[in-house]
């Protein structure tokens, strides 16, 4: 009875806004949201649905905060930059102090085809926060496949563009953007055309309004338009979401759609579908990863998929990676590459400084240290690295096979450069 | 009383990048693809055999009508009778050069930060290089400034400015995106077995963005993301034409669906959204999405930040 009388005190605002109501908060507050990235968007997303009582909460987040981000990154503060704690980190013990009430459940961890669906399995819609058009192709995938409303919002300069993407009722981002993956045809980025803080909080304002909406059963209000906004010239333009796209594996509904399922499920990317019994398996596999990682999570104060809170964790986050493949992140001087998670910190910690690398931060979560050439290395625990400063992909090799190798040469032997 | 100065795509030598090739003949490459301003580097040769150069070189240029600027050295410009001198930060100062030169020849210069293209437009130059945008083996060891720092000079500087360092027909765009509208490259053209083709794929990307920008203009609306368009090409032959509108301008096309009139813009592999007529199209209906006359496309960049 406490508990409910101080609800409804915390959120008499939002209560009387009249169609949420006391039926709204109580969905909100049984409502589980996937955020994915914790960057600008994703960090003024994730505030959005803590105060506004989202009863759980699931941030993934792969990069670290930085001086760089303060600008329009609202969650983060000078601490958290110097002590460059992973922004999943950072967040979470932000929203905590906005709302204790909230599950929180924070995941330092590139999302990848093998996590994706498993982080939006149990979630009643997931927003997009992400840098790249290739992750929310992923996400959009899964989200699909699983029928769960993804809420997309991009932003780079003063503009950005926003669409809720409801399956059965729309289709699907594959189907909008083209089946080529996306981001390498000098398509604007944050790191490309710079980025201003109103045009971030303009699209996240955006994106929350909708997933208000979908969450407390507001479907009729629900925009249904594609959104394209400017913060500095002042401009807003929308267009009609097209329904779904009749063949696609993702999006579509008829006899075409079950066969194209059907053929991804038995001979495409196994990943991508559940419908075959292996598949169930090791989506069971990882739910049960999942499950682990969440019990570590609410024992500690904030956590990682690091093998040594779950040794579970692993099959969810992929410790089957064996050969470095190297991908170009946000913009050209980050590289982020696998590297052997039976490596611990402190063993990374020791090795680079015997190989003459100064150490710039250590934490829990990751250890970041300066080459030689004022190159930084940074490793993250659950067995992840970028390289940044290293200007060219050659560099970035050059600097993971003479610090990041195991040693054994095995490492080096097997690396695939994949950008 | 000189011309005002304007050119888009602007050429630097390399003679290193082309063993086996003549200067020349390589610089003819490029003149023939478009080149509408060359500079003369070679930091190798001595002064004698440089101003040999340059006055071989002018010759050529003046023959394509297009001005020639000598690297480095006023005193070659002036022997050379070339049209004027790119001054690196650690050269000559402007104030002095034009003092050399006087008022009728151009004087740039290059820039790596806000502060300096400043300096330079206040000091009197015709125009500024802006980059390193990306690294280059041309200037190794220079940071890349970024195209941040372009879409900076395309904010504040007056004069024309020319983005340079490692630019080639891959990055053009993103280049253009950030608000250059003059690009410079040194390898991807004199390095290329056919300079005049790389001249003349870089001179219509820069086309299509002057163009992208009328076609902001004509728009009440200017948004930051609209899809530069340049002209369609019209083919020969008697087919039906129709008058639709393309990204708030009134274009005539031979286009019968949306695929055809994506296809004129050269938006193939792209990531772009359509909309047609208030509502988007998905991709893979672009081919069975007929055109009408009187019908509104846009066309916009996916936005893939966050």
């Amino acid at each position: 009875m406490l508990r409910e009388a101080e609800t409804e005190e915390r959120y008499s605002r939002q209560i009387r806004f009249a169609p949420i109501g006391t039926q709204g908060q109580r969905r909100l507050g049984e409502a589980s949201v996937l955020v994915v990235g914790a960057g600008a968007l994703g960090a003024s997303l994730a505030q959005h649905m803590i105060r506004a009582g989202v009863g759980r909460l699931r941030l993934v987040d792969r990069d670290y905060v930085e001086l760089s981000n303060l600008h329009r990154q609202t969650l983060y503060d000078e601490e958290d930059a110097e002590a460059a704690l992973p922004k999943a980190v950072a967040a979470a013990a932000k929203l905590r102090r906005v709302n204790g009430r909230a599950r929180i459940e924070a995941f330092v961890a590139d999302v990848d085809r093998r996590n994706a669906e498993s982080l939006a399995a149990d979630v009643d819609l997931v927003l997009d926060g992400t840098d790249n058009a290739a992750t929310r192709l992923m996400l959009s995938d899964a989200c699909f496949s699983r029928g769960i409303p993804l809420v997309y919002g991009g932003v780079a300069g003063s503009g950005g563009m926003t669409a809720l993407l409801v399956p059965g009722d729309h289709c699907c981002l594959r189907c909008l953007l083209g089946e080529e993956e996306t981001g390498s045809d000098g398509a604007p980025t944050c790191d490309t055309l710079g980025v201003i803080s109103p045009a971030v909080e303009m699209v996240a304002a955006l994106q929350a309004a909708e997933a208000l909406k979908a969450l407390t059963g507001n479907r009729s209000a629900l925009r249904g338009t594609w959104l394209t906004l400017d913060a500095w010239h002042f401009a807003v333009k929308e267009w009609k979401l097209p329904p779904p796209v009749e063949p696609c594996p993702y999006c579509g509904w008829g006899e075409s759609a079950a066969a194209a399922r059907r053929e991804l499920a038995e001979h495409g990317d196994s990943v991508r579908l559940s419908a075959s019994g292996e598949r169930a398996k090791e989506q069971n596999a990882t739910e049960a990863a999942l499950l682990g990682v969440r019990r570590a999570v609410a024992a500690e104060d904030v956590s990682i998929a690091d093998r040594s809170e779950s040794a579970t964790g692993n099959a969810l986050f992929g410790d089957d990676r064996e050969a470095a493949k190297l991908i170009v992140l946000c913009g050209r001087d980050t590289f982020q590459l696998a590297l052997k998670p039976s490596v611990s910190l402190s063993e990374w910690r020791r090795r680079l400084v015997a190989a003459g690398c100064a150490i710039t931060a250590d934490n829990r979560y990751l250890l970041r240290a300066s080459t030689a050439a004022e190159e930084r290395i940074v490793i993250f625990a659950e067995g992840r690295a970028l390289i940044q400063g290293a200007g060219e992909p050659e560099r970035a090799m050059e600097i993971y096979r003479h610090y990041l190798s195991d040693g054994t040469g095995r490492e080096a032997d097997e690396t695939s450069v994949g950008f | 009383m000189k011309r005002p100065l304007d050119f888009k795509l602007y050429v630097i030598t390399g003679e290193n990048y082309h063993p086996g090739r003549g200067m020349l003949e390589v610089m003819e490459a490029a003149l023939r693809g478009g080149a509408d301003i060359v500079q003369l580097r070679d930091k190798m040769s001595p002064k004698r055999e440089l101003i040999e150069k340059a006055k071989r070189l002018k010759e050529l240029t003046a023959k394509y009508g297009v001005p020639l600027i000598v690297n480095d050295h006023p005193d070659v410009a002036l022997a050379a009778d070339a049209d004027g001198v790119h001054l690196g930060q650690d050269d000559l100062p402007i104030e002095a050069a034009r003092e050399l030169l006087g008022p009728g020849r151009i004087i740039g210069i290059s820039t790596h930060r806000i502060e300096q293209a400043r300096a330079a437009e206040r000091a009197g130059a015709d125009y500024i290089g802006v980059g390193p945008v990306y690294p280059t083996g041309t200037k190794p060891g220079r940071k890349a400034v970024t195209t941040a720092y372009v879409a900076q000079a395309a904010a504040e500087i007056g004069i024309p400015f020319v983005a340079i360092g490692g630019i080639t027909e891959t990055n053009a765009e993103e280049v253009l995106w950030a608000g250059a509208r003059r690009l410079c490259a040194v390898s991807a053209i004199v390095g290329h077995d056919n300079p005049e083709s790389v001249c003349r794929n870089l001179l219509g990307k820069i086309n299509a963005w002057h163009l992208g920008e009328q076609v902001a203009l004509a728009e009440s609306v200017s948004l930051s993301v609209p899809v530069s368009l340049s002209a369609p090409m019209p083919a020969p032959g008697d087919v039906r034409e129709i008058d639709v509108v393309v990204n708030g301008r009134s274009e005539r096309t031979q286009a019968a669906t949306l695929l055809e009139l994506a296809a004129e813009y050269k938006l193939e592999g792209r990531s772009v959204i359509a909309e047609l007529d208030g509502a988007v199209v998905p991709r893979q209906l672009w081919g069975e999405t007929p055109l009408q006359g009187g019908g509104s496309v846009e066309f916009v960049h996916f936005v893939g930040g966050g």
